[in-house]
């Protein structure tokens, strides 16, 4: 073998060796370069403020530069507003972030934010009879916070009548709201022979065709394509709030699946799974997002069409809550918290 | 014992969705079926005599199992514990019956384990979760590039790596793939098992067939072009077992896997630097089970022809490329590199 090809080789699996070392925190993670969009308005000052640059870089710049070299950001900048010597921030000198263990907080729950999907022109699913998406969410929603009442926490409902709320304006509210878990609740459509059924998502990447058209369906408002969302994810997959998210998802969804199949036993265990919807992205809390029934089943749209069926979600989803509260680990919802209600 | 004499065993291996292989430095290799089933009962349990089944005990014994097949899409099914443990048994199972198991004459095992090359950091620290407690040191590596390294395709190339569930394609630049030097097809194995599927329903609509038998019989029979021989099967059709004609179904499914793939391999083609487009083009590796369709590579070539040419060759080991490319790896790694990648 040429000496070539076996310097190729050692440096490959050295660089893999790093990537490797990147993947479980043991090295900082090398900063990615910036989306090439950003490039030309750079451009384009740097081209405005090079001549400006060269004339004032005896006294602004510090550094010696080469002519051959493009010009950081960072001395742009300097050439713009030399008066103020700020530190510079290095992405290589940061320690790279590391997951928290999740035992290190036991997280209460005490501010339980609602988020009934869809809303005002956006109906979501609908039978032929004329069962809408939009208006079962916001009932079962309703339902759902004066389930919960009783308890120790504070529910908070992203919309509380039938209007047009945007995913990002639902997520950021929440934000704002300071939510302790946000659970959306939505209806599925599904195709096929096996056309119903419970499933509960959380954060991550779709695991199969049909979580992908799922999100991109119901992320239509976002604004993001799949493959921008892919980069945004990348980062927030391996964190803290994904363990959350995920036992939060497990919890209601034992507990949804559990309840309603006594009162519909041919119901489908669609399971617990992960989709990038865009409400599970924007939210910085333990999220999830429950298919709590799917209209395209001619049984589930009859029952849903039950107050009683809608009223054994609510409380389903309300044990789901009270359980991943009460978990070990968890301090359980707050007692001296002020018990109260209140919508958006 | 001193660190010198520590008995090390280097393993590469290969995660598939449909099979899964292990290639060790004791010159070991196996392939089993990725599939992973618990006895359903206590009954279940009595009769196979055995609390876990993998491979294709799982998958011959599957009426009695809850079955698994934990890495749909190549991955491990997030949020599912099941699927989670359904991959630590799996390469459990691969590595015992390699003989990499720590204690039986061996102190130390370090794993080079290929992933799909879409799999994302949760995936592979899914994945790490469930290696962990089975091996000392660990490498992932995209599968795409395992196999590269293998058959020391490192520069100027394109691999084709075909599996079960994706396709992956990626050009080799001789540095680590990047995003833009990869792409992911879902059209590969399982989606053309649904083709055939329907096709043979299409033609015999009262025959009875199960998923595992048209994937058997994609298997053996799969080709594209023109048939040698007319190809039979027997599957029930009104409770009789019956002899159907399905040479046409096979071909017309094989074929419709072709044009994404071409399409695939110009557009990356495109994207690669005007000056090394030949070189690449001329050294395009089509590896991966689904490779194994006869006369795939040929007729991929002859697409290519009209489109400016190119060399397709089709590996001759598909099964083991990818988990002998990992043991490559492993065995060009340093001890020093290996004890800062301890689990």
């Amino acid at each position: 073998m040429s000496t070539k090809s076996e310097r190729l080789k050692r440096r490959l699996v050295r660089e893999l060796v790093v990537e490797n070392l990147e993947l479980i925190g043991a090295v900082p993670v090398r900063p990615r370069p910036r989306p090439r969009r950003f490039l030309p308005a750079f451009k384009v000052a740097a081209l405005v403020f090079l001549p400006a640059a060269v004339f004032a870089s005896s006294w602004v710049l510090r550094t010696p530069t080469t002519g051959a070299e493009e010009p950081s950001p960072r001395r742009v900048v300097a050439v713009l507003d030399p008066a103020p010597e700020e530190p510079v921030r290095s992405a290589v000198a940061l320690e790279a972030p590391r997951p928290v263990p999740a035992d290190v907080f036991p997280l209460a729950v005490r501010r339980v934010i609602l988020d009934a999907g869809h809303g005002g022109h956006n109906l979501g699913t609908k039978t032929p009879s004329g069962l809408l998406e939009k208006e079962i969410t916001l009932d079962i929603a309703l339902r759902l916070r004066e389930a919960l009442s009783a308890d120790p926490f504070e529910v908070l409902l992203t919309r509380d009548d039938d209007r047009f709320v945007n995913l990002h304006d639902r997520a950021s509210w929440a934000n704002d709201q300071r939510g302790d878990i946000f659970v959306s609740i939505h209806v599925n459509w599904l195709e096929g022979s096996r056309a119903s059924g419970v499933e509960t998502y959380y954060l991550g990447a779709a695991e199969d065709s049909f979580g992908s058209e799922l999100a991109s369906r119901e992320n239509l408002d976002s604004g993001h394509t799949m493959a921008e969302m892919r980069t945004l994810l990348e980062g927030i997959y391996a964190d803290l709030r994904q363990d959350k998210s995920r036992e939060l998802a497990a919890a209601i969804h034992t507990a949804l699946y559990g309840a309603l199949r006594r009162v519909n036993p041919e119901l489908i265990d669609r399971g617990v799974k992960t989709a990038p919807f865009l409400v599970l992205v924007d939210t910085e809390m333990p999220a999830v997002l429950a298919e709590v029934a799917a209209l395209s089943s001619e049984t589930e749209a009859t029952m849903l069409a039950r107050p009683l069926y809608r009223q054994f979600i609510a409380e389903a989803l309300a044990t789901g809550i009270r359980r991943y509260a009460a978990r070990p680990g968890s301090e359980g919802p707050s007692a001296p918290f002020l018990r109260k209600e209140s919508a958006r | 014992m001193t660190d010198s004499a520590k008995r090390v065993l280097s393993v590469g291996i290969d995660l598939g969705t449909s099979r899964s292989s292990i290639s060790t430095s004791a010159g070991e290799r196996h392939v089993v079926h990725s599939y992973v089933g618990w006895p359903v009962d206590m009954v279940a349990r009595k009769v196979l005599k055995k609390s876990v089944l993998v491979g294709e005990e799982a998958l011959h014994n599957r009426s009695m199992l809850d079955l698994h097949r934990p890495l749909e899409e190549g991955l491990i099914k997030e949020g599912s514990a099941k699927d989670e443990a359904a991959v630590a048994e799996l390469l459990k199972h691969l590595l015992a019956l390699a003989g990499a198991v720590k204690g039986k004459g061996v102190d130390s095992v370090r794993a080079v384990v290929g992933v799909p090359a879409k799999a994302l950091r949760v995936n592979k620290q899914s994945l790490r979760k469930a290696v962990a407690p089975l091996v000392d040191s660990l490498i992932i590596v995209s599968e795409p590039f395992a196999v590269a390294y293998g058959l020391e395709a490192l520069l100027h190339a394109m691999i084709v790596d075909i599996g079960a569930s994706t396709a992956d394609f990626c050009i080799m630049r001789g540095r680590i793939p990047a995003d833009e030097d990869q792409r992911t097809l879902t059209l590969a194995g399982d989606w053309l098992d649904d083709q055939l599927a329907v096709q043979i329903q299409e033609r015999y609509p009262d025959a009875r067939f199960s998923v595992h038998m048209v994937r058997e019989w994609k298997e053996r029979f799969s080709f594209v072009g023109e048939a040698k021989d007319r190809v039979h099967v027997v599957a029930p059709v009104g409770g009789k077992p019956t002899s159907i004609d399905i040479t046409d179904p096979v071909r017309i499914a094989c074929e419709a896997l072709v044009p994404p793939i071409v399409e695939t391999m110009v557009d990356l083609l495109s994207r690669c630097d005007p000056d090394f487009q030949d070189q690449v083009r001329n050294n395009i590796v089509l590896s991966g089970g689904t490779a194994l369709i006869g006369g795939l590579g040929a007729r991929v070539q002859k697409e290519l022809a009209d489109m400016g040419g190119g060399r397709v060759r089709v590996v001759k080991d598909p099964v083991f490329v990818g988990s002998d490319g990992g043991l490559a790896i492993a065995l060009d790694a340093s001890d020093q590199e290996w004890e800062r990648l301890a689990v």
